[in-house]
């Protein structure tokens, strides 16, 4: 067996590829981890510093500190209103992606067809409307905001109706037989059967929500309702100038709880996360 | 029905029974369809239907959210849109930032996969890190960037020394402060479109790698001439849903750079957010925000067309 015939040696390039990605992608991590425990003066220097000199937690004593940052305020309003949207969404989309898949009805084109429509358009467009509505209804400020306007999800029922598809039907005639109604056939046979689905779909929403800046930003005006990504806006804002570390440590503890839940959950997270890829195309 | 009992064949008066029966199930069921659909459609007639048509309308008013009465301006502020250079700066900035940021993305997300598909050791530990970025709220991938790009302490302009470049103003230059917000984009989020590169490529029968190796074809050609053919519905899909997610961009110019230098960063949706929340003129906002709609509506038609064709092969 020669040298190159060897496995190792054979997909050579993968592995040099895969390092200089494990690289590029763990660098930026290790680095802000390691500066967010320096001091104001060690990060402010030239060559900019690896390892702390004297590993300090400081920083992160400040974050809870300072009267105008409530990083864990913040982290709870986002998951909060994270998992109550992501929540709603299931509810409201699973029901409807059941009828669309299983029943017939007058109009039942019309209505997919209607929804086929939508989702080529923009969330931003309808950024400006909903914003007056809650504005209206006095929901300014309020988890309302955050929860309600984006609960009809469109791709939620897409993904869902093609799942339910894929049941086959005799699973559901037994239930039939024994007498159950609708809902009992969905919510008995349809739904236990597509935990994979639902929990795919919920990863999905749920860190779409978590991520999104804008709305919250806009709907959002104390510092008790803010949610994360806006307030590391009004940490970086306030702090980048005089203060890096501060800011640093800030991101630590923001990504710290999402990649604990990542590190136990990897498995379905992937799983799911190609799962709902895959539902889109 | 009647068969199921086995008693008479059946007669007409019976027949006419079973079809009065039947559509009584039939209203049952559509009864129950549309109490299913009842919650989805209340809110997606409030909070998409109403808003989308509400956009529409409203961008034919000098619409400004401190005045009580609105003036109705017809085309008036798409015309204006078509003569504001902001506008047209914001245009231009995102198309340039969704075509580097969508390109690399693919081509990084693309070498991810096909590297991690290879018969090779941990191939678990590979795609749990590299997928780990993608989890990260936008939030703290700028905090984490805007330092890394920093001209005064920033590590990447250090290690740009080692060969010889002299500190570069990323986020300072308005010539490179696209390319650097997508660079950070790209280390953001090729998770994604990797895993889906993945499934695609484990989608592909072994057979055709086998009869080609036997052929004598060495990796490359296996790539060019089995993998990437074979995966033009997800390079599709991917594209696709790459060029629609980057065109909204906005947590990075907003947190990183706050549409500058200048207006260097400003995006399309950053400047709806600037005419709407910061000039409060709502009209001319839903102008821009209608404009968006059309344009990322034409560029997932003609993506569709361009590469949806070529797809039958």
């Amino acid at each position: 067996m020669s040298l190159q015939d060897r496995p190792i040696f054979q997909h050579l390039w993968a592995y040099a590829i895969l390092a200089v990605l494990i690289v590029f992608v763990l660098f930026p991590l290790v680095f802000t981890f390691s500066q967010s425990l320096m001091t104001n003066q060690e990060v402010n220097r030239w060559p900019p510093p690896l390892v702390p000199r004297e590993a300090t937690l400081a920083n992160y004593q400040q974050l809870f500190t300072q009267p105008d940052l409530k990083l864990d305020i913040w982290l709870r309003n986002s998951l909060f209103a994270a998992a109550a949207y992501t929540t709603a969404v299931i509810l409201i989309c699973s029901p409807a992606a059941y009828a669309f898949a299983r029943l017939r009805f007058p109009g039942n084109n019309l209505l997919f067809g209607l929804l086929l429509v939508t989702i080529m358009i923009p969330s931003q467009v309808t950024l400006i409307p909903n914003f007056l509505l809650m504005r209206d209804l006095k929901f300014l400020d309020t988890f309302h905001a955050l929860i309600w306007p984006g609960a009809a999800n469109v791709f939620g029922v897409f993904l869902l109706r093609q799942f339910f598809q894929q049941i086959p039907a005799e699973l559901e005639e037994a239930a039939i037989l024994d007498g159950a109604s609708y809902w009992g056939r969905f919510w008995h046979v349809i739904l236990p059967l597509s935990t994979n689905a639902l929990t795919a779909l919920g990863i999905f929403v749920f860190l779409g929500h978590y991520n999104d800046l804008l709305w919250p930003f806009i709907t959002t005006s104390s510092l008790e309702m803010r949610t994360l990504p806006v307030g590391l806006q009004v940490l970086n804002s306030s702090y980048a100038g005089q203060y890096r570390p501060l800011v640093l440590s800030g991101a630590v503890f923001a990504t710290v709880p999402i990649v604990l839940v990542y590190i136990i959950f990897q498995r379905r997270i992937i799983k799911g996360v190609t799962l709902t890829g895959m539902g889109g195309r | 029905m009647s068969n199921t009992t086995g008693t008479i064949p059946t007669s007409r008066v019976t027949g006419q029974a079973t079809s009065r029966f039947q559509l009584r199930m039939r209203t049952r069921e559509a009864l129950a369809a549309y109490l299913f659909l009842t919650p989805f459609f209340a809110f997606f007639l409030i909070f998409v239907v109403r808003a989308v048509v509400q956009a529409v309308s409203m961008s034919l008013y000098d619409w400004q959210i401190l005045r009580p009465g609105q003036v109705y301006v017809g085309l008036g502020n798409y015309q204006e849109l078509m003569n504001d250079y902001v506008w047209w700066i914001s245009v231009k900035n995102t198309l340039v930032f969704m075509l580097i940021t969508v390109t690399g993305t693919t081509v990084v997300a693309l070498a991810a996969a096909v590297a991690v598909t290879q018969p090779i050791k941990g191939q678990g530990f590979f795609r749990v890190v590299l997928y780990m970025p993608t989890l990260l709220s936008v939030g703290v991938v700028s905090l984490i960037w805007v330092w890394l790009l920093s001209s005064q302490y920033g590590i990447i302009n250090y290690f740009l020394s080692f060969v010889g470049i002299r500190p570069v103003n990323w986020l300072g230059d308005e010539s490179l402060v696209i390319p650097a917000l997508s660079l950070t984009t790209i280390w953001w989020g090729f998770g994604f479109p990797m895993l889906i590169f993945i499934a695609g490529i484990q989608g592909i029968p072994d057979t055709l790698y086998e009869a080609a190796r036997i052929d004598g074809a060495n990796s490359r050609q296996l790539f060019w001439y089995i993998t990437l053919p074979l995966l033009r519905p997800t390079l599709l899909f991917v594209t696709v849903t790459g060029v629609i997610s980057h065109f909204q961009v906005f947590g990075q110019p907003f947190i990183m750079t706050v549409g500058g230098p200048g207006r260097g960063s400003y995006t399309v949706i950053y400047y709806l957010y600037e005419i709407a929340w910061r000039a409060f003129r709502m009209g001319y906002g839903s102008a821009v925000a209608v404009s968006l709609a059309v344009i990322v509506a034409s560029f997932t038609a003609i993506q569709f067309r361009l590469i949806g064709r070529r797809v039958e092969y």
